[in-house]
């Protein structure tokens, strides 16, 4: 059995964002970037899958040659090799070009099962690997947070509003992990050691024969702003009942949470 | 709850831009390493400080390890920890692949130990007591030691601990009482004698725990010249590594302790049914020898440890000083303007400033530590070697004893800037500050360190060694005043050297003349001002490094910045003190010696 992990690199959410110059970007210098947390719960689901059922993990991402790193961070978890779509020579990327190079790339690896993150935590688009389900023509569910395989079935679970759905899928198929599914280990040293030793082959994109305009972004980027930050404390006074019933007027009417 | 606990930017810095540490992978120990894999361990070892370590720092403290009277339990997420570091091969990083470690540079090691304290102190402890034991077996012990317990304590299946405190010997080691008789019928000793303040001495983390001991056997000298080293284990290992018969060490308390809560600082009986076996460790009355061989980096991995803590409560009071809203500016007269957050007053920077270069200076001061550690076991020239280990000797005293008392220092200033909340248990620095002060008094008190460094470093071979050091601070000077903005603080930092040398030839006459009294009488004013000098040319080190890459173009304008002038705002203040102590000692002050104790 093959499991394919999409991956992505974004900048870690602890580090502080500089909006660039231009008003349109981020500053990247000195930015310390990760593999997106949710993606780590899909190495895991792969990797626990190798120790269960002897799955061969390859993980697979599209980004500039520095993704390499978070590449090797997944070897160092367990995986077994990697692939890097090199993205450095196109100009910016939407959801659409990365899942057609993703897609395109997947094409002859023969995977039985790929899994991915529910979202990326940069964009938070939460649309490539669906996109790339829909490209290949495989059944596709979002959000797990169970899987368990029978032949050539999976059982999972995912979270919905208020519920929970459990759903059977035919492999070959793509899912995307939501936390609470495994919780992801932590690189070993002697693994780290054995992650250098592992392949990640590097793909240009432009080999992967896809033409530039279906690649190219559908959308531009206007503005960037930082989330302006806030913290207003608020103490109501009066007894108990006056006191409940401001809060529930405020809420409702100043706040309009209620 | 801070978001960080160290800057992992700066360690990078540190790492990479400061200390070269990829360079080491030329030599053939450290072939199969890349900074790709020296990064992915700095990364991981700070993801494990933040994500394992971090979490249980508070119940550390209020659960504490529990004494039943019987037997000792660590705080329950303990073992979570245990496990994490033991399957991931943080126990002896640097060890050889034989050894079953990864041949990392010790480097990486002590970075990990330093992010680990930055987590939870007192969790930590557990894993540095069991490398040290582990450390002795390997370095000293026979083929047979080393076949029962070191794969088992390096992968964290057993733990260990250093056992040399009694309850009437501390600092004065070679006063112990604990004896070691030669069995009729074995190749073992047996042992009785009791010991206190044993850190590890006992809990339920592992199914053994392999206590190397200090004692002394029947005949042998006085003083520390009798003293031998012996590998005791809780339970006795059966020669195919099955665990059993209980090995006749009794736990009879663990100390209240002001704060490291959560590490079990055990007293224990050895031999008290008479049968408590023992083994010898290398050769008879060499124990102390064998122990001091490993004290350099285990004295630079104390002031880790307590640094650690300081780098923690940094964050916590750079977080909460960004947040607090509190005042105006000192020029605004309008009540209804909003508040500013405290950080704005130049106070509060200040403090915020101090502990920065704190943290930042000693712990490029422990990583140098620890690369010179590495290139000395990397080169062949045994001059080259030599060289490097002065630097070591020289440096060890100020890691261990400054490293300590500044960084509880630093975290009084992180309470300061958190006004009355620091002083409530519900934030985590006032934890820390109790954490924290058990790194001077441990390890060698900081006192005894002021007269190593004094009495037996300065003058070693001749004074070489301090020339070694001084030659090093002369070189980054000379660099310095190469670049334009960095003169005058070369030039400042140059004239504490020249008041450093004046004050220690002065004192060198003095100990030539035989008045070692008077000579050692100032020792800790001496440390400190020594460590002035470190830890402001460690700081203009960096300075140099961040200055080159500004003077490159730098996107980092902030970062590299900010290395600079935390470099200027420390030898600002220090400077002036460092200059201050030195002509104090050379006016001769001697009150310290004169003042008789009935004068109290
Ligand atoms: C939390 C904790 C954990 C510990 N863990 C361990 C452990 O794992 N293993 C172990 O063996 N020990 C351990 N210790 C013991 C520790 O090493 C000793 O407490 C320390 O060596 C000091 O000894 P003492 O307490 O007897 O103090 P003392 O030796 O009585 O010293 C008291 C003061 O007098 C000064 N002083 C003493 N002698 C001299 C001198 N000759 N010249 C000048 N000044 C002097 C000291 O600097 C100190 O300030 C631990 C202690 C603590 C508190």
């Amino acid at each position: 059995m093959k499991v394919v992990v999409l991956i992505k690199r974004v900048p870690d959410t602890a580090s502080e964002l500089q909006v660039a110059a231009d008003g349109k970007s981020v500053v990247t210098g000195g930015l310390k970037f990760v593999m997106s947390p949710y993606d780590e719960h899909a190495v895991e689901l792969a990797i626990q899958l190798k120790e269960s059922h002897g799955a061969e993990v390859v993980v697979l991402s599209a980004g500039p040659p520095e993704t390499k790193e978070i590449i090797r961070s997944a070897l160092a978890m367990g995986a077994d090799s990697g692939i890097l779509v090199d993205t450095a020579q196109l100009g910016a990327l939407t959801c659409r070009g990365t899942a057609r190079l993703l897609a395109a790339a997947l094409a002859d690896l023969g995977a039985d099962l790929v899994v991915a993150g529910k979202q990326a935590v940069d964009d938070d688009a939460a649309q490539v690997p669906e996109r790339v389900a829909e490209l290949l023509g495989i059944p596709h569910a979002s959000v797990i947070t169970r899987f368990e395989l029978s032949g050539t079935t999976a059982s999972v679970d995912r979270e919905i509003e208020g519920g929970q759905y459990t759903l059977e899928l035919p492999l070959p198929a793509l899912f995307t992990t939501q936390k609470g599914i495994n919780t992801p280990r932590y690189p070993t040293l002697p693994n780290i050691m054995k992650a250098k030793k592992k392949e990640i082959r590097e793909v240009p994109a432009a080999q992967l024969g896809l033409a530039a305009d279906s690649l190219s972004a559908q959308a531009t980027t206007e503005a960037m702003t930082l989330p302006r930050q806030q913290r207003l404390c608020r103490v109501i006074e009066g007894d108990n009942a006056q006191r409940v019933k401001e809060l529930v007027r405020v809420l409702h009417m100043e706040e309009k949470v209620l | 709850m801070p978001d960080k606990l160290a800057d992992m930017r700066t360690i990078k810095f540190l790492l990479h831009e400061v200390l070269k540490l990829e360079e080491l992978t030329q030599y053939p120990y450290y072939e199969d390493h890349s900074r790709e894999t020296l990064d992915m361990a700095a990364d991981t070892a700070y993801q494990l400080a933040h994500e394992v370590f971090w979490p249980s720092y508070q119940e550390f403290d209020q659960e504490g390890a529990q004494f039943d009277g019987h037997k000792v339990a660590v705080p329950k997420a303990m073992h979570e920890i245990w496990k994490q570091c033991a399957e991931g091969g943080w126990i002896g990083p640097n060890v050889s692949y034989d050894d079953g470690g990864q041949q990392f540079p010790i480097t990486i090691h002590a970075l990990a130990c330093f992010l680990f304290n930055c987590g939870n102190t007192a969790a930590a402890m557990y894993l540095g007591l069991t490398y040290g034991a582990a450390h002795l077996i390997k370095t000293f012990g026979s083929k047979e030691l080393q076949d029962l317990y070191m794969a088992k304590l390096f992968a964290g299946q057993y733990a260990g601990t250093m056992v040399l405190t009694e309850p009437d010997t501390g600092t004065s080691v070679g006063d112990m009482t604990t004896t070691a008789s030669k069995s009729p019928d074995g190749d073992y000793y047996l042992l009785r004698g009791n010991k206190r303040f044993i850190s590890g001495g006992d809990h339920d983390l592992t199914e053994n725990i392999i206590h190397a001991v200090l004692a002394r056997t029947e005949g042998a000298p006085p003083g520390i010249k009798g003293l031998s080293l012996f590998i005791v284990p809780k339970y006795r290992v059966n020669g195919d590594g099955s665990i059993g018969e209980w090995n006749d060490v009794t736990t009879t308390g663990i100390e209240h302790k002001m704060g490291l809560k959560g590490s079990a600082t055990a007293s224990l009986t050895f031999g008290d049914k008479g049968d408590c076996r023992a083994w010898l460790v290398g050769e008879l009355n060499h124990g102390l020898r064998y122990m001091f061989e490993l004290m350099n980096m285990a004295r630079v991995f104390t002031g880790m440890q307590a640094v650690g803590v300081a780098s923690a409560a940094y964050h916590c009071a750079l977080e909460y000083s960004r947040t607090r809203l509190q005042g105006r500016d000192i020029t605004s007269r309008d009540p209804l303007e909003p508040q500013i957050p405290i950080i704005q007053h130049p106070d509060v920077r200040l403090m915020l400033l101090k502990q920065r270069a704190v943290v930042e200076g000693c712990l490029g001061l422990f990583l140098y530590c620890a690369r010179v550690h590495d290139q000395e076991h990397a080169v062949t020239d045994p001059e080259e070697q030599q060289r490097l280990h002065m630097l070591l000797e020289m440096l060890t005293p100020c890691c261990k004893a400054y490293g300590s008392d500044a960084a509880f220092e630093s975290i009084r200033l992180a309470i300061q800037c958190h006004g009355g909340s620091g002083y409530s248990e519900e934030y985590p620095v006032a934890q820390m500050l109790r954490d924290c002060k058990v790194f001077s008094i441990y390890e060698g008190a900081n006192g005894i360190q002021a007269l190593d460094l004094l009495g037996r470093k300065v003058p070693m071979k001749g004074g070489m060694a301090l020339q070694a050091l001084n030659a090093e601070v002369s070189k980054t000077i000379a660099e310095a005043k190469e670049l334009a903005p960095l003169k005058d603080l070369a030039d400042k930092i140059e004239s504490l050297q020249n008041e450093v040398v004046q004050a220690t030839m002065h004192l060198g006459m003095l100990g030539l003349s035989g008045k070692v009294n008077q000579y050692l009488c100032n020792a800790t004013a001496y440390l400190e001002m020594f460590s002035h000098l470190a830890i402001s040319w460690q700081l203009l080190m960096q300075a140099v490094v961040a200055q080159k890459v500004l003077d490159a173009g730098s996107t980092e304008e902030n970062f590299y910045r900010g290395k600079i002038e935390t470099a200027r705002c420390y030898a600002g203040y220090n400077v002036p003190h460092g200059i201050a102590t030195a002509q104090m000692l050379t006016a001769d002050e001697r009150t310290a010696l004169d003042f008789k104790p009935e004068w109290f």
